[in-house]
């Protein structure tokens, strides 16, 4: 038999003056793609992870002894200043941007996002914000915490241009959130697959949305409060200066309506990834997803409403205390069911305990478990006693460390294999999740117990005497330990990123989208985007695949002719059954 | 059998917890030392017990769920999903959960608020004017009326500045003395009802002395309050715990608590020593002033 015949060769098309291709960083940092800017978000935040784990040992070794004389006060309270604003500005926040950035829009079957050119400058904005903070090392640095109090924050007490440099750094970070927030909410919003209905939009979607609104909403609040402090310092207003009939504690309720927004960004940012992960290594549908969306909305909207949970004890109205109380303590059905939701989702499983799983369930203790503390102070005199102790403050590390750090790293073992086509590495994976979640556990615990003895919050230095010795020594090393997790899963997710095994388009079986299209996605994500009909639309693809192979019936082959040798590589979507 | 075997963990913590405050206990704070202290210790260990048991029961479920159900070679797990009403079930449980602790917050937050009148070994003292969160049911002057309420509580000035604490003690008799003040240690009376008038100079500072009560804000131009009654002779360390620069961490306070008689006795004494050092100022200005004629 003659092979079919082809069609005629021609000469290629060849054009006079073709541009050189352009160099690949140029390519990185230029396109327009949604996958390409997230990959910036997702490097640039982890890079900003790695500084917060070394100013974060940095800070506690001043802690490892009373009376420390290591570090000058004045250097602390900077490298406090930098580590505090870049674990909130510069990691957490960009961190779930750039997951939700590379997935969401493939998780929605789109084939791009609505407002590219904005989704781009979210990213220039918030690089910038991060670099006219720390440009600030060259000349004068902020030593005012996360953020000024209000005082503290004018030019009589902090006269240097520190402040202004925080302001402008933040401000510009601000600014870059609300830029993909509306990028984000159009795209979810215009660009889904169609049959995808919001009861059928996956939770992590959901979550994404949450998290743009929170941005959405928030974002200007922090904004009008730099605007606002930016002319009280440089252009001779009054908007917070107590003793000129200005208002401190309106500055008090703007900041705190925005680090609201950002605790409940991240946890219900955790709860997302914890929705998408958990059902896929467990191997069972999500129990209930439209319990899951609705309380992942809720969390988002109480979360944001018990803005005034850090102001008890500030002179505000009684019932505007107890209104807070109440919508604190209302967190727990949310959080509750979304717990109930997973648990339930686990139970009866096939659990496969791969890296992402391992780093996803300490990830939710040590939720479980910030959040109980959260609980507690919830309840006013609870609050009036813990708030500004190292107890409070350890609670809300916990948070970050489970919530950003952990669920961060599970999010990125089980999303790279997408974004690179390769499998990051496991054991180092595991390991680190160990590190972390004891070393967390431990600093919990003894910054708990100093904050009880009535240890404050960022102080460089305490007393001999006051009983607190053994709980810093303790925290510190632990400290040093979860520093070390932090080091060891960066530096396996860099190395996996370009020498990890190469694995398939859906190596864990997951039923979303996003595992339909090819790892690494092509620019237009999808040659073909399926009708979805129902929330688990990959695996109704799965399904529609096995069923015709198992329809399939091979021809008889013709005599004599040699037979092409079959490949076990899978359907058409390359799935071969397995979560390797 | 299975159940109370089950039940067993959870009860040996109840009881830990509960039996907890009876003796010293790094799980909680330290001793209080006035009634709105012990108020905020109740709430304290109502809420570890509450944020204990669900932690427990969460991770335990957790625990077991993640050891039990592990990877089957080829089966295929039940596609479960939850049943109607199901759902709303465990949040209307969480709910009901969630009001009660709201109502018991409410309670134990107004126990707080509420002054105490000053007891038998207290010092009886003047004072008036409004109250704040911080502080509920202080008596009122008569409308019209010059003179003191009874049972009004002792009045003090906190002032916060970068970075000590400023005392003004109420005592005014004397005319050679504008103000009878301290720093760094507030010295009151004890058995005695103790309003802090609290307020700052300069940036927000927190005053927070955990024996006598919670945290409160010291904000520049506005006066928050708090009470306190020290129920014993004795010094109890305090620091504020709002970041203000870099003295902050050596921003410390002490209250220390004596009998009326020695408290009178110190007012005394502190008048004294004012006046003796307001006379060689003025002195040392006169001398001064004199020289620089010369």
């Amino acid at each position: 038999m003659t092979p079919p015949t082809l069609a005629e060769p021609r000469p290629e098309l060849v054009t006079r003056g073709q541009s050189k291709p352009r160099y690949r960083w140029m390519e990185a940092a230029s396109s327009a793609d949604h996958k390409a800017v997230a990959k910036l978000y997702l490097g640039t935040s982890l890079t900003f992870l790695a500084v917060c784990a070394v100013l974060f040992a940095l800070t506690r070794l001043q802690l490892i002894v009373p009376d420390n004389t290591m570090i000058q006060p004045e250097i602390f309270n900077r490298l406090l200043s930098a580590l505090e604003v870049s674990v909130v500005f510069f990691f957490a926040i960009p961190l779930l941007l750039g997951l939700i950035g590379y997935i969401v829009p493939l998780q929605i079957g789109a084939r791009g996002v609505a407002l590219p050119t904005l989704n781009q400058l979210s990213y220039w904005l918030y690089a910038a914000g991060a670099f006219v903070f720390y440009a600030s090392f060259l000349w004068a640095v902020p030593e005012t915490s996360l953020a000024p109090s209000p005082g503290l924050a004018d030019v009589a007490y902090s006269p240097t241009h520190g402040v202004d440099a925080w302001i402008a750094g933040t401000g510009l970070a601000v600014l870059g959130f609300i830029c993909f927030a509306i990028n984000l909410l159009v795209t979810v919003r215009t660009q889904r697959a169609p049959g995808m209905v919001w009861r059928r939009t996956p939770i992590f979607t959901w979550a994404a949305t949450a998290i743009g609104w929170l941005l959405l909403v928030a974002g200007p609040a922090m904004l009008g409060a730099l605007t606002m402090l930016m002319v009280d310092r440089r252009f001779d207003g009054y908007f917070f200066d107590g003793l000129e009939g200005g208002d401190p504690l309106l500055y008090s309720q703007l900041v705190a309506f925005f680090f609201a927004a950002c605790h409940a960004a991240v946890i219900v940012g955790a709860a997302g990834v914890l929705s998408e992960i958990l059902p896929t290594f467990a191997r069972k549908p999500l129990f209930s997803h439209r319990a899951a969306a609705a309380s992942i909305v809720a969390l988002a909207v109480l979360g944001l409403l018990a803005w005034m949970q850090s102001l008890y004890t500030a002179p505000i109205a009684l019932g505007a205390v107890y209104a807070t109380m109440i919508v604190a303590l209302a967190l727990l059905v949310p959080v509750g069911v979304l717990l109930y939701v997973w648990i339930r989702t686990l139970w009866n499983g096939s659990i496969a305990y791969r890296a992402p799983l391992t780093l996803a369930a300490w990830g939710l203790a040590l939720l479980v478990l910030g959040l109980a503390g959260e609980l507690m102070t919830a309840v006013v005199p609870v609050g009036w006693q813990l708030e500004h102790t190292a107890a409070a403050q350890s609670d809300t590390i916990l948070v970050l460390l489970g919530g950003a750090v952990l669920i961060g790293f599970a999010a990125l073992h089980y999303w790279l294999p997408k974004v690179t086509g390769r499998a990051v590495g496991e054991g180092l994976g595991k390991l680190a999740a160990w590190l972390i979640a004891l070393g967390a556990l431990v600093f919990w615990v003894c910054m708990s117990l100093a904050g009880l003895e009535g240890q404050p919050v960022d102080v460089w230095r305490y007393f001999e005497g006051q009983g607190l010795n053994a709980y810093n020594l303790i925290a510190t090393l632990a400290a040093l330990v979860i520093g070390l997790g932090v080091l060891v899963e960066l530096g396996n997710l860099a190395y996996s990123y370009g020498n990890g095994r190469r694995v398939g388009p859906d190596p864990w079986g997951g039923s979303t989208l996003e595992w339909f299209a090819l790892s690494p996605p092509p620019p237009h994500n999808f040659d073909a985007v399926p009708d979805v009909r129902s929330a688990e639309p990959m695996r109704d693809i799965r399904e529609a695949v096995r069923a015709r192979q198992e329809a399939f019936v091979a021809p008889r082959p013709l005599p004599r002719s040699p037979e092409p040798a079959l490949t076990g590589d899978g359907g058409a979507d390359g799935y071969d059954g397995s979560l390797a | 059998m299975r159940t109370i075997r089950r039940a067993l963990p959870v009860a040996a913590l109840v009881l830990t917890v509960v039996a907890a405050p009876a003796v010293a206990n790094p799980l909680g704070p330290d001793e209080a030392h006035s009634p709105n202290a012990e108020d905020i210790r109740v709430a304290y260990w109502v809420m570890l017990l509450v944020a204990a048991v669900l932690a427990v029961v969460v991770l335990g479920a957790l625990a077991t769920a993640l050891a039990r159900f592990g990877e089957r070679r080829g089966a295929q797990p039940p596609r479960e999903t939850a049943e109607r009403g199901q759902i709303a079930r465990v949040a209307g449980a969480l709910g009901v959960l969630a009001a009660l602790v709201f109502v018991f917050g409410v309670v134990i937050t107004e126990s707080a608020r509420k002054l105490e009148p000053s007891g038998p070994e207290g010092l009886s003292a003047a004072a008036n004017r409004y109250a704040q969160v911080g502080v509920s049911g202080v008596p009122e002057p008569a409308p019209g009326s010059q003179e003191p309420p009874e049972n009004a509580p002792l009045e003090i000035n906190v002032i916060g500045q970068e970075w000590l604490w400023r005392f003004e003690y109420p005592g005014g008799e004397r005319e050679d003395i504008a103000e009878l003040f301290t720093y760094n240690e507030l010295v009151v009376p004890v058995d005695t009802a103790v309003v802090l008038n609290i307020d700052s100079t300069d940036v927000n500072h927190r005053w927070f002395v955990p024996a006598l009560g919670g945290q409160v804000d010291a904000i520049p131009g506005t006066i928050s309050r708090t009470w306190f009654k020290a129920d014993e002779v004795g010094r109890y360390p305090g620091q504020s715990t709002l970041f203000s620069g870099s003295g902050y961490p050596t921003m410390r306070a002490w209250v220390r608590v004596v009998t009326p008689a020695e408290y009178e006795a110190f007012i005394e004494q502190l008048g004294e020593d004012l006046s003796e050092a307001q006379a060689a100022v003025a002195e040392e200005a006169n001398r001064e002033a004199a020289g620089g004629t010369e």
